[in-house]
């Protein structure tokens, strides 16, 4: 009973201590620079980008695919940074010379920025309704949360892979500007999927955020969790593919890291 | 005049090797404009093909800003950070010719941008591309860099001075591709955000590389974008003037060049 209770504190307090950690410049003006007004940008760019190309019609598809992407600000940035930083910030090696169970260490590093990410993309839904006229009347406001809870998950189970790999790369930020901006092109958010030759709709689909941003649009367009339960099934089976592969990872450069006399090698 | 040159081409010249090896650079300039550029050619899909050079020159001035923003912004903070600003403050060339040496080459490299749109557009993507008036349009695009470079010093010594200011760099990238015009026409937007966009010289450099390449330019619109980008640039060049005076007291009246 001892060990559950000091695995879940564990568990919190790594979840918080990285949040903090990865924020410490925390302050309120570059938080909204980086949260709120940055997110807002984007999702007005590209809708403006894609009604130019498809008409004005077209601006929910664009403004809603923008509002869920963001989840990958907090999921893909975040996490990965909250990993990667234990060894930039040299605290990796006490990491993994301490007890702790390691599942739960390596989980927690994403608790706090998934609920962030889920803030995220309330906030990018209530620009695109506010800004956009994207109409949440038909929507299933639960479904919809639920939606967003599993998207934001599954691309946080991305991110704990990124993270991993930010173990053994120097250029962490590279990587995550580039599957930033990949998840922008090929998720959907941006492009219909029928518009892909179909080589690069099935890797689309192997990708987070994909399903979840159909799932989303439907569930505002009126569709029931009957309607978008696959895809939300379909998600939640990818996020957890990613977590398992992260994990793996992560377990594998502790041995070898420790093996090797690497833990802090760059 | 000839020493300040030789500056000027030491800074092109270390600060182009800076960005060789620079990932984020790299990223900034080469693959966000050309994955920009893809998005935009599938969003095209089955529309109208001879948009394709207006997608090439739009997605090349994104990566044309992003450097400039970036590399402005710690343009001079870069040195602080390093600790080499005092050096370069106390030596006898003025900081500005060192800045422009800096933005010089940013600009520079950031044409790999369009060069790089323009290659996929056409080998991948097999788009038919032509610059339908090449003289202007080249000419356009000297004076954008002439525009660009006057814009850069004035972002160096203003983020310099104001540091809260760098929390904003990336909440800035945007609003210049949307104000700017650069992938769709500032019709798209609010009356009331016009003004702020002729106020801008990458308007006036986008707007006279998009009518050149799509070859709708008349010589009265070629020459008003090109006057614009001269005037604006003259104006940032004597905004910044004053900006980098700034600087210069903080670092050797006040002392606090340093102090973050």
């Amino acid at each position: 009973m001892k060990r559950f209770s000091n695995s879940v504190r564990i568990f919190f307090s790594g979840a918080v201590l990285s949040y903090k950690a990865l924020f410490r410049w925390f302050r309120l003006e570059p938080y909204l620079a980086t949260k709120v007004i940055a997110p807002l940008n984007q999702i007005m760019f590209f809708t403006l980008l894609g009604t130019f190309a498809t008409g004005p019609d077209t601006a929910s598809f664009y403004a809603i695919g923008n509002a869920i992407q963001l989840t990958a600000m907090s999921g893909i940035y975040g996490v990965t940074m909250s990993i990667g930083g234990e060894r930039n910030e040299g605290t990796l090696i006490y990491l993994f010379g301490s007890p702790a169970n390691r599942l739960l260490t390596f989980l927690g590093r994403s608790l706090v920025h998934i609920l962030d990410g889920m803030l995220g993309v309330i906030m990018g839904l209530i620009w695109a309704g506010l800004l956009l006229g994207v109409d949440y009347s038909k929507a299933d406001l639960p479904l919809l949360a639920l939606t967003i809870l599993i998207t934001t998950v599954s691309t946080a189970g991305f991110g704990l892979l990124m993270g991993c790999l930010s173990l053994v790369t120097v250029n962490v930020m590279f990587i995550n500007n580039t599957v930033y901006f990949l998840l922008l092109v090929f998720s959907g958010a941006n492009v219909p999927l029928a518009n892909f030759p179909v080589w690069v709709q099935r890797a689309a689909h192997l990708l987070p955020l994909t399903r979840g941003i159909q799932a989303a649009r439907q569930v505002i367009a009126g569709a029931s969790f009957v309607e978008v339960a696959p895809l939300l099934a379909g998600e939640i089976l990818i996020g957890m593919c990613y977590v398992a592969t992260g994990y793996l990872l992560f377990s594998w450069f502790e041995m070898l890291a420790k093996r090797r006399g690497t833990l802090e090698a760059f | 005049m000839i020493a300040n040159l030789r500056v000027v081409r030491t800074a092109f010249v270390l600060d182009i090797k800076q960005q060789a090896v620079d990932l984020f650079m790299i990223f900034g300039v080469v693959i966000q404009p050309l994955l920009i550029a893809t998005m935009a050619i599938y969003m095209l899909k089955g529309q109208d093909i001879s948009r394709g050079i207006y997608v090439v020159v739009g997605s090349g001035m994104t990566g044309l800003w992003t450097s400039l923003l970036f590399r402005g912004t710690f343009g001079i903070n870069a040195e602080r950070f390093m600790g080499t600003l005092e050096g370069i403050v106390a030596s006898p060339t003025s900081l500005g010719t060192v800045v422009i040496g800096k933005t010089l080459a940013s600009v520079s490299v950031s044409l790999l941008s369009m060069l790089c749109s323009y290659a996929v557009a056409a080998l991948v993507f097999r788009l038919p591309l032509t610059i339908a008036q090449p003289v202007p349009f080249f000419a356009s695009l000297v004076i954008t860099m002439l525009a660009f470079i006057s814009f850069g010093l004035l972002i160096s010594p203003l983020m310099a001075v104001n540091l809260s200011l760098t929390g904003w760099v990336n909440a800035l990238e945007y609003p210049m591709y949307i104000l700017g015009g650069f992938l769709f026409p500032i019709l798209l937007l609010p009356g009331w955000t016009n003004p702020v966009s002729y106020l801008l010289a990458p308007y006036w450099a986008a707007r006279a590389l998009h009518l050149t390449s799509s070859g709708v330019a008349t010589v009265p619109d070629v020459l008003l974008c090109w006057a614009m980008m001269l005037l604006l640039g003259g104006a940032y060049i004597a905004i910044s003037y004053r900006l980098f005076t700034v600087v210069l007291r903080r670092a050797r009246v006040d002392a606090t060049l340093s102090l973050m």
